[in-house]
């Protein structure tokens, strides 16, 4: 045997060795979980909670590594530059790869072809509020005084390009009404304008809201949601009401395109048992995230359904 | 009465062995944490956020609440001896705390921040006691175009601040503004002066600027041995003021208070125009105002008072209306969600030992934070022993760390070394960069809520003077700039020198 054979073989054996290595050696080193906001948000704990569990069942620390900034392009960009390892992974959400590639055309990379998405975890959903001063509790009602005073009402959204104002934008073309637009940086300030009585209407994440609708300071008029709302049993839904209006701002865990098809797996299996812990299903439910438990190919076929719903939406909105 | 039976609630909650234990470790992280230059409060409590979710809420709160006023408490201590502040609100305590050091009397200066900041904290806290339902609805009364006017007053304070001419310091607000138009404009949603990329869409980070000009163009000075000259200079001398000091440093640290515990009640302006007011307005006020600047107390004591009151107050708009006044406000939030409690109007009412227990905590946390601190003044001062040439490297280091953890970014780093290039050029040419840090923190927000203001006025500029909040500001800001344009000063000695000459004739 030359040295030319003994190397190949050696590579062959290599080779072979390497999937059978991963199927049962990963994860070997810590794991990093990129969160595209700062921390203390939703987000970040729902990344954090799960790094915990993962931690746990895996046997390697999972390390939440927070990448704020540019919508959350920036935490995307360096998912699609990371090794496909299965050690960077990223908790996903609607703006970086549903929004933000279509608001901003330089966005380097494709929300679908350059990543995997591995695992859906929850979504919350989108409510229209009125203020006390709005003068309103009935969506109907509304549509027709807004109908009447085109231009007189102000709602608050979160910013220019984010979710609450695509679908303001939307619901002011289904409805055939006339909003004028405020918009604000977040939810906090906007929040504190419309407890204040400064803006009348704002649409915002269901969730954060629910203190002031059971103080009375916000009233409910629909949710974005395809059924009621558990938390909300008494406010109907955009589609009710009759209007095509279904958002949601989902949740999952993504990685670089290419990881192997194994660590996906065993990654998934981990993710979805720890999603069916009691604690864990109670902070859900605590901080209004709707889980329907969804395959990787469901969930793949869900980013690619949602992108191709959002983008009219959003070139009409940001145009 | 109801007063007391919530503060025997909170004193209950507050006085446990483990909250008292927690508080008391809050609050010595948070001063190791905040003296470090380049990691201020908001990287001290995101560092043990995570700490939080294993204890109960109102532990996790009392412990995170003592880092963070912790913190804020030791970024000063780097202001005064090396002349960088942890944070955008400490760089105006460098304004005399540094000159104190550099005369021999950085352990006076130490000590009079630690009582002012307690006595801050502690007039905070009395003001969040006895007013703490009506500050919610005040914060509420405050509408985009009462922001705005706060945040003209708080730009003219910031040029009068300036000791090198109010000119030098207008021109430096003006170019702070201009750097902050950099990112996504609101409302329209488009990019201003990003030069196509992507990570200057949200703007350039306040700790990137802040410790370029601050912190990185101070390790550059002192390379050229500018201030090399006071290491050594009367370090074991004492810490405690003089009499005459004592007396003096009372009614500014009253009116300290006062500025801070109004401006800390409004979410997103909070400590840094607190202290630049109370600054301004004490430079303005105090008969001895032309020491300030040169290294006398009370211009330690004023930004001290201001910023730890605001520190306090700060939690109303958190707490009772659910809304973060700024990032580390929202880091606190993140400890109460993971408890599943979701701040609101009724947190109060639902949670009443959690805010009470909050707020006695403040009380146990800022006197161990002075206990703690009295004793350590000693050692800080003996920093200054430490040879330059271990000293500052480990600075520049702390301070590339410290920029690098805010977004987990090399970008921020070199940012922030670019920065650092800038600030010293400046200070060459005898521009100071506080006023700049100010402009940049006011001026996009003073342009956000001046173009709402017009949005929900549908272009009447006339909100900013019939609303009455909103016209008072405005007109203390416009007295403030008259009284430094005007040559008042000049009438003041002619009234005197003319007063006795009426009286003989």
């Amino acid at each position: 045997m030359n040295r030319r054979t003994l190397l190949s073989t050696a590579f062959a054996a290599l080779a072979a060795a390497l999937p059978a290595a991963a199927q049962t050696d990963w994860p070997e080193r810590p794991v990093r979980i990129l969160v595209s906001f700062p921390p203390g948000g939703s987000s970040d704990l729902v990344a954090r909670l799960l790094a915990e569990k993962l931690s746990a069942s895996l046997g390697q620390q999972f390390v939440v590594e927070n990448k704020p900034g540019a919508a959350g392009t920036v935490a995307a960009t360096a998912l699609k530059e990371a090794a496909p390892d299965g050690y960077t992974l990223m908790l996903s959400n609607l703006t970086p790869f549903n929004v933000a590639p279509v608001r901003f055309p330089d966005t380097p990379y494709d929300p679908i072809a350059d990543f995997d998405h591995i695992t859906y975890v929850g979504a919350v959903h989108l409510g229209l509020f009125a203020a006390p001063s709005a003068g309103t509790s009935d969506l109907a009602a509304f549509i027709e005084k807004a109908k009447a005073d085109p231009g007189f009402y102000e709602y608050g959204s979160s910013g220019v390009g984010s979710w609450g104002h695509i679908i303001a934008e939307q619901f002011q073309d289904e409805t055939g009404t006339e909003l004028f637009h405020i918009p604000y940086k977040g939810s906090g300030p906007m929040r504190l304008d419309f407890m204040g009585g400064v803006v009348p209407l704002i649409f915002d994440a269901v969730p954060q809201n629910l203190p002031a609708v059971e103080d009375g300071t916000a009233i409910p008029l629909a949710v974005s949601a395809p059924e009621r709302l558990s938390s909300l049993p008494g406010v109907p839904t955009f589609a009710e009401a009759g209007y095509d209006i279904v958002a949601e701002n989902w949740l999952g865990v993504s990685a670089p395109a290419g990881v192997p098809g194994d660590i996906e797996a065993r990654l998934d299996g981990a993710l979805a048992a720890a999603m069916e812990l009691d604690d864990v299903l109670d902070q859900f439910e605590s901080w209004g995230l709707i889980r329907v438990p969804k395959t990787s190919e469901q969930f793949s076929a869900y980013v690619a359904a949602q992108l191709r719903q959002w983008t009219p939406l959003v070139e009409a909105a940001t145009e | 009465m109801d007063l007391l039976s919530n503060l025997a609630l909170g004193l209950a909650t507050a006085a446990t062995i483990q909250n008292l234990a927690y508080c008391f470790a809050g609050v010595f992280l948070g001063t190791f944490i905040g003296v470090l230059p380049g990691v201020g409060p908001l990287a001290a409590v995101a560092m043990l956020l995570p700490v939080s979710f294993y204890l109960p809420p109102e532990t996790a709160l009392v412990m995170l609440a003592g880092v963070y006023y912790g913190a804020e408490y030791g970024g000063s201590v780097a202001s005064i001896l090396l002349n960088i502040p942890g944070t955008p609100s400490a760089s105006v305590t460098c304004i005399d705390g540094y000159p104190m050091a550099q005369q021999g009397r950085a352990g006076v200066a130490l000590f009079s921040t630690a009582m002012a900041s307690m006595f801050g904290a502690l007039f905070g806290v009395a003001v969040m006691v006895l007013l703490s339902p009506k500050l919610a609805d005040f914060a509420l009364l405050f509408q985009p175009a009462e922001y705005f006017s706060v945040m003209v007053l708080g730009l003219v304070a910031a040029s009068i601040v300036s000791s090198s001419g109010a000119v030098r310091g207008l021109m430096m607000v003006c170019l702070g503004v201009l750097l902050g138009t950099v990112g996504i404009d609101v409302n329209s949603g488009e990019t201003r002066f990003t030069g196509g990329l992507p990570q200057l869409r949200d703007g350039i980070s306040l700790v990137v600027v802040a410790m370029g000009l601050f912190g990185i163009s101070e390790v550059m000075v002192s390379l050229r041995g500018a201030t090399q000259s006071y290491a050594g200079k009367g370090l074991m001398g004492s810490m405690f003021p003089t009499a005459a000091e004592w007396g003096r440093s009372l009614m500014p640290a009253i009116r300290g208070s006062l500025v801070g515990s109004f401006f800390g009640t409004l979410p997103g302006t909070g400590q840094t125009v607190a202290s630049f007011v109370g600054y301004a307005v004490e430079k303005r006020v105090n008969r001895r105002r032309d020491q300030f600047g040169k290294g006398t107390i009370e211009g330690v004591v004023v930004p001290e008072s201001a910023n730890n009151a605001a520190a306090q107050t700060a939690f109303i708009p958190t707490l009772t209306l659910g809304i973060p006044g700024s990032t580390t406000m929202a880091l606190m939030l993140g400890a109460l969600m993971i408890h599943g409690i979701t701040p609101g109007p009724r947190l109060i009412s639902e949670h009443p030992e959690l805010f009470w227990g909050l707020v006695v905590s403040f009380v146990f946390g800022n006197v161990f934070l002075l206990i703690l601190n009295i004793p350590l003044i000693g050692i800080w001062v003996r920093l200054l022993r430490v040879p330059h040439s271990y000293l500052y490297p480990t600075v520049i280091v702390l301070i590339c760390v410290g920029v690098y953890s805010i977004s987990n970014s090399i970008a921020d780093v070199w940012a922030a070394l670019a920065f650092g290039a800038i600030g010293y050029a400046l200070r060459l040419f005898r521009f100071e960069p506080a006023p700049m840090l100010i402009g940049f923190v006011l001026g996009p927000m003073m342009e956000e809520y001046f173009r709402r203001a017009m949005l929900l006025s549908r272009g009447d500029p006339g909100v900013f003077v019939t609303r009455p909040g909103s016209a008072a500001l405005l007109a203390v800001a416009a007295l403030l700039l008259l009284a430094t344009v005007l040559p008042w000063k000049q009438w003041v000695t002619r009234g005197v020198s003319a007063a006795p000459s009426r009286g003989q004739g």
